[in-house]
């Protein structure tokens, strides 16, 4: 999805105490946005149903960004004990 | 009296209240307010049942409180604020290889704070209730004082009480505006979009620093962040705080938590770090000095959520307490469902607000504990390595843009933006969320008093 020119480039910076990637991050904001909203706006205009419908477009963004976004962890494990 | 459709709809709370929140308790930097509010939020305006909402509610905090010291012990990530006080001693334990130790002692602390805080919280409730009618009398004023006092005793203190006035300005200017072209009907107070518009402030200003060329080349670049996990290693039995925990342990988290419970009105992150290094400061050896740190500061994280909560809501309907202002807000405040005229101090009864704690602490308590202690390592792997905190981000920005088009149309999504922008940098400022929050509570009085006074 994303294209890392140097995979081993120091490109994340950090927003709400953890790290991000810039192109990551956007990607993540438009298409939660764009799934919330878009469900919103479809949804029969007779109530709480907008409300259920933009949640539901939430969860799918969510769920969405988190396939196809890598988390910028790497783990180390150590023996302890 | 409840029927069996409403306890089944609480027992069903609580656990989904607890299996979420162990998991959002996990990922590192979640703060309480943002991750609590906009959901409680969300399920006030579905319309749900109050005692089913406060069954979630706290299941919701219990289990987000036991779980966000794991990183903490696994990995040396805070996972939340309230969390933050015990990195220290968490290190210091993981130096010495007992991470395991560290969670086990931590999990413990949280189950003897909520123990404790249940019942503490509801005598004091019942003792504030005679003069609930005389307090509410002045809603306005004790909000007012209650900016002011939360400004003074912040860090920052001058520039948190300078900001009080003008941030009430841009609130009630918005909504004048709004009443004035007709997308609100007037007298009709914005309040939701407003209040998530100031607690993801700082990553909406953040966003727009990014699309600054200077800014964004100048901002710090990382590499990824390397987690030190130790090799997994599991439990036999069923834990038993009481056994966990040393006679010490016991008695100081019980102490913190009793205290912790009273001081219900002040800042949980503030005492805990105040009162947890009080316990611990005249204990010489480092492990044991730290086992005792974390037992009782998680015994009083969860005492003083589950106190700021419970108190101001059972005794006043008031959101008299930074939990309350903050996480709990939604108990109070929600409109249209819930105002301060109407909310759950006024809907439920004494015995609905026993029974819906004490289902959503016990349910929380016997899942929580039991699946943290045995399965740690595994949950902490599992989070850090499967959800990113782009996600996570983009998961609150899509439900703000909900709720802002919910309340105002699509010209409140560019207020929601503003408001954002200006809290975003008043809390770069040092202006702490309280005083913010308790600014937005006060706005409308603020402004009819300086409008009278001209």
């Amino acid at each position: 999805m994303h294209h890392n020119k140097q995979p081993h480039s120091q490109e994340n910076i950090e927003v709400w105490a953890d790290l991000v990637n810039i192109k990551d991050l956007l990607l993540a904001l438009v298409i939660t946005s764009a799934l919330t909203l878009g469900a919103y706006f479809i949804a029969p205009n007779e109530e709480p149903k907008p409300l259920y419908y933009g949640l539901v477009g939430a969860l799918i963004g969510f769920i969405i960004s988190s396939i196809i976004i890598k988390p910028k962890r790497k783990f180390e494990t150590t023996e302890d004990k | 009296m409840l029927d069996a459709g409403v306890i089944m709809q609480m027992l069903l709370a609580a656990v989904g209240g607890t299996l979420i929140y162990t998991l959002i308790g996990i990922a590192p930097g979640t703060d309480e307010t943002a991750v609590l509010a906009p959901v409680t939020l969300v399920l006030v305006l579905t319309g749900l049942e109050p005692i089913v909402i406060l069954t979630f509610f706290m299941a919701a905090i219990i289990a987000k409180k036991l779980t966000d010291s794991i990183p903490v012990a696994v990995a040396g990530v805070p996972g939340g604020v309230m969390a933050a006080p015990m990195v220290e001693h968490a290190i210091v334990l993981k130096k010495h290889g007992k991470s395991d130790l560290s969670i086990r002692k931590m999990a413990s602390g949280s189950v003897i704070g909520t123990i404790v805080a249940v019942p503490v919280s509801l005598l004091l409730a019942n003792i504030l209730v005679p003069y609930a009618d005389q307090i509410q009398g002045y809603t306005n004023q004790i909000l007012f004082g209650g900016a002011i006092l939360l400004a003074l005793m912040s860090k920052n203190r001058w520039i948190a009480l300078a900001s009080i006035v003008p941030f009430a300005i841009l609130i009630q200017g918005l909504r004048h505006l709004y009443w004035g072209v007709g997308v609100v009907p007037e007298g009709t107070n914005v309040f939701i979009s407003f209040f998530l518009g100031i607690t993801i402030g700082p990553v909406i200003l953040t966003l727009f620093e990014l699309l600054n060329k200077d800014k964004r080349k100048a901002m710090n670049r990382y590499d990824n962040k390397t987690i030190a996990l130790q090799t997994e290693q599991s439990q036999k039995g069923l834990p038993n705080p009481f056994k966990i925990l040393t006679q010490q342990e016991l008695s100081m988290s019980t102490l913190a938590s009793f205290f912790g419970s009273l001081l219900f009105v002040l800042s949980p992150v503030g005492i805990t770090i105040l009162l947890g290094e009080l316990v611990s400061a005249r204990v010489k050896d480092p492990v044991k000095k730290s086992t005792l740190a974390i037992s009782s500061m998680d015994a009083l994280t969860n005492a003083s959520y589950i106190s700021g909560t419970l108190i101001p809501l059972i005794a006043l309907g008031i959101p008299l307490s930074p939990v309350a202002i903050g996480p709990a807000n939604a108990l109070f405040n929600a409109p249209p469902v819930f105002t301060l005229e109407h909310n759950m101090h006024h809907l439920l009864t004494k015995t609905d607000f026993i029974w819906a704690v004490v289902i959503g602490a016990v349910v929380a308590i016997v899942i929580t504990y039991f699946i943290i202690v045995k399965y740690a390592q595994q949950i902490c792997r599992f989070v850090f390595k499967w959800i990113p905190h782009e996600a996570v981000l983009g998961l609150f920005f899509g439900l703000v843009l909900l709720l802002a088009h919910m309340d105002g149309g699509l010209i409140n999504i560019g207020g929601v933006l503003l408001i954002g922008l200006v809290a975003g940098f008043m809390h770069r400022l040092g202006i702490n969320y309280g005083v913010q929050f308790m600014v937005l509570y006060a706005a409308p009085w603020i402004v009819t008093q300086l409008a009278g006074l001209s």
